[in-house]
């Protein structure tokens, strides 16, 4: 029983990681329909900017100048990506922008901060503590707490705040949003900043337990975008159920079966949603009128 | 059309009197240097790139080789096969060097030395481990073997490993390797090993490289009552291994293949890392003066305390110098010359892993043979010798054993 709970637990904690990574696709999905696929590139920017910025500020404080980096980035992507694409109502062209975006960007870092992977200082101490028969490291439980926390505020901004309910009415219904007089383009771009912001912000959560560099982003974002998709891409609640089913299944898999397959399950799963409910495990079916 | 005319035969006289021209005193022999300057691997490839640097320039202050300079060509393989096997060709066609010394990883050394094989131009491997790697080419399916080694391969290391682990009396071993063809190659020479013993792993173990969680593995090698752990990887995921174990609260010994020497195992793994230990050919120890000129000089020029990996650097430098040997005693930097002259090096070669006394033969292309390896323990950030009984024989020269191979 001990070693079940502590393979959920270490499963739950790279589920979130997975989760706080697949939150930004969701958002960007939901305003405008198109994604981020640089998004594992702004998660390792966003740390080695924190990294960067550490030596000068210290921990805390570097965080809100991560997200002013982030949330300036996304809109950098929007701009560049997105936008010219959207304009000309191409179905595919943001695929290839975001994508080459992202290489852009992988470049930029190799040549600033190099190809080695960096140690990211821990605010925590590294010591692992007992939770109820299991043993965690303090980070793993920052990294879920900060996640979740990052969810909540995004939900209360959108709730909220009147630019937060404009990205809601954008994403219900982006031409009623429009007539309605909301600058949806407008819209489009805050809900790109704040996707890179929270990647941004993910990126220096988790760092101190990835290791930091240009690539840390590649496989992190690849998975968080099977979280997305098995959880919906229209859906907060989605993406953290996708993730945590995620993290746990490639524990489990890992000790009962082999850890050679310990990536099998989450793509069968994969495929599985996606033959059966397409729209993922919370998403909402859109009948689209032709 | 008789300027054209005019013009092509002066082109042509021009491209005679070149070729027809001895080679000048001054001009420099061209030596090849490849290895990932850039990536996961870095660390290894630059300390080899570096050292390779200071034997080329204290060759080149005694007079060079044959009277000319040695010229390093140093290209990033990126720890790419792909960028590898170019690197190879543009080393080999446009910058037509004599020979090529380098690569730090073994699927990229399989990658790209057939194009020096076919070259019929020398390639030392002066890092990477894959057994495969000497035995490529071959005889009888080769004529001529042209790739040599003075780096301990995996046999080599994957036999010290588990003779260590059995010696301390452990008899449950646990076995983790990544998925890379290092790792499942690692994996196989010691299962092999192990099955000559007649010792079976309690478990085996896969990790992939950039792995955050070890957990599964090391709770299915606690659960399996494991008193040894023997891990082959790089030195990221072995930290996270060493990590993992920490925060398991979980803590038996364990025993690596050589890149838990790496900075970034030491970094990455901190106090976590200390007590592991991995077969080493080079300590950072000042016990010769052969070494101890070697180290000062390295940390001078580069301005660095520590060689980022000792071992890479130490290889790398003589690497250098076992070239040389060859192409002085070869009369010319001819390919065929130069590999007959390895294989029946004359010259007592001082360097700083080991003095090598004819170092290969035809059929043998390793340098290293295991009694010139010892097992280094990580401890505080630093790697020093694992063993009293090493650490005091520090300043003894272990020669290649006869009976090698």
């Amino acid at each position: 029983m001990a070693i079940f709970l502590q393979l959920i637990a270490s499963g739950v904690a790279v589920g979130m990681i997975y989760a706080a990574i697949a939150f930004g696709y969701q958002l960007t999905f939901a305003t405008s329909k198109t994604l981020n696929f640089g998004q594992g590139e702004a998660l390792a920017l966003g740390a080695l900017f924190g990294l960067t910025m550490v030596p000068f500020v210290g921990y805390w404080l570097m965080i809100p100048l991560v997200l002013v980096f982030g949330f300036a980035l996304g809109a950098v992507v929007e701009r560049l990506g997105v936008r010219p694409a959207v304009k000309i109502k191409s179905e595919y062209g943001w695929i290839m922008a975001t994508i080459a975006l992202g290489i852009i960007f992988r470049n930029v870092a190799e040549n600033i901060w190099g190809r080695d992977d960096l140690k990211f200082p821990s605010p925590l101490s590294e010591e692992a503590i007992q939770v109820g028969g299991t043993r965690v490291l303090p980070m793993e439980l920052l990294i879920v707490g900060g996640a979740l926390l990052m969810m909540l505020a995004v939900e209360i901004f959108n709730r909220k705040s009147i630019w937060g309910k404009a990205v809601v009415a954008t994403s219900n219904d982006i031409d009623a949003a429009g007539l309605m007089g909301i600058n949806t383009q407008k819209i489009i771009t805050l809900s790109y900043s704040i996707s890179a912001m929270t990647a941004a912000f993910a990126g220096v959560l988790v760092a101190p337990v990835t290791l930091t560099g240009a690539t840390m982003g590649s496989v992190l974002a690849l998975k968080a975008f099977a979280v997305a998709i098995i959880g919906g891409l229209e859906s907060g609640l989605g993406v953290i159920v996708g993730g945590l089913i995620l993290g746990v299944a490639e524990t489990l898999t890992g000790f009962y079966i082999s850890t050679g397959y310990k990536d099998v399950p989450g793509l069968i799963l994969l495929l599985v949603v996606l033959s059966i409910r397409p729209v993922g495990l919370f998403g909402k079916a859109v009948i689209k009128k032709v | 059309m008789t300027v054209s005319r005019r013009a092509l035969m002066g082109a042509l006289a021009c491209a005679t009197a070149l070729g027809l021209t001895p080679a000048q005193a001054a001009d420099p022999i061209k030596i090849g240097v490849t290895g990932p300057y850039t990536g996961g691997s870095s660390a290894m490839g630059v300390s080899m790139r570096d050292a390779a640097r200071l034997a080329a320039a204290e060759i080149n202050k005694g007079g060079g080789v044959l009277g000319r300079p040695l010229l390093l060509v140093e290209r990033d393989d990126e720890a790419k096969n792909e960028v590898g096997a170019q690197v190879a060709q543009e080393l080999i066609n446009k910058e037509k060097v004599v020979a090529t010394i380098g690569f730090i990883n073994t699927g990229v050394a399989l990658a790209a030395q057939r194009f020096y094989q076919e070259a019929e131009i020398p390639v030392f491997n002066n890092v990477a481990t894959g057994t495969i790697i000497t035995n490529q080419f071959k005889e009888p399916d080769y004529e001529a073997n042209y790739v040599f080694r003075n780096s301990a391969y995996d046999v080599l290391q994957a036999g010290m490993m588990v003779d260590e682990a059995v010696s301390q009396g452990f008899k449950k071993i646990a076995l983790l390797a990544d998925s890379t063809n290092y790792g499942q190659l690692g994996r196989e020479d010691i299962e092999k090993y192990l099955a000559t013993k007649g010792i079976k792993p309690v478990t085996v173990e896969k990790f992939n490289i950039k792995d955050v969680d070890m957990t599964a593995q090391l709770l299915k090698a606690q659960q399996a009552g494991a008193d040894v752990i023997l891990a082959y990887g790089i030195g990221p995921e072995l930290a996270q291994i060493a990590n993992g174990m920490a925060k398991l609260g979980w803590k038996v010994p364990m025993i690596t293949s050589w890149p838990s020497s790496m900075q970034s195992f030491l970094d990455i793994a901190g106090a976590n890392g200390n007590g592991v230990t991995m077969p080493q050919t080079f300590i950072e120890d000042r016990t010769l003066p052969k070494r101890k000129n070697f180290l000062e000089n390295y940390y001078k020029t580069y301005g660095v305390t520590k060689i980022p990996t000792p071992v890479a650097g130490a290889q790398g430098y003589d690497s250098v110098f076992l070239l040389a040997a060859a192409i002085k005693q070869a009369g010319s930097t001819d390919g065929p010359k130069i590999r007959a002259a390895l294989e029946n090096l004359n010259e007592r070669v001082e360097g700083v892993v080991t003095t090598y006394e004819k170092p290969f033969s035809a059929k043998d292309h390793n340098a290293i043979t295991r009694n010139m390896v010892v097992f280094g323990k990580v401890q505080d950030g630093k790697i020093v010798y694992a063993k009293e009984e090493d650490a005091k024989n520090a300043g003894v020269v272990r020669v290649k054993e006869k009976s090698a191979n």
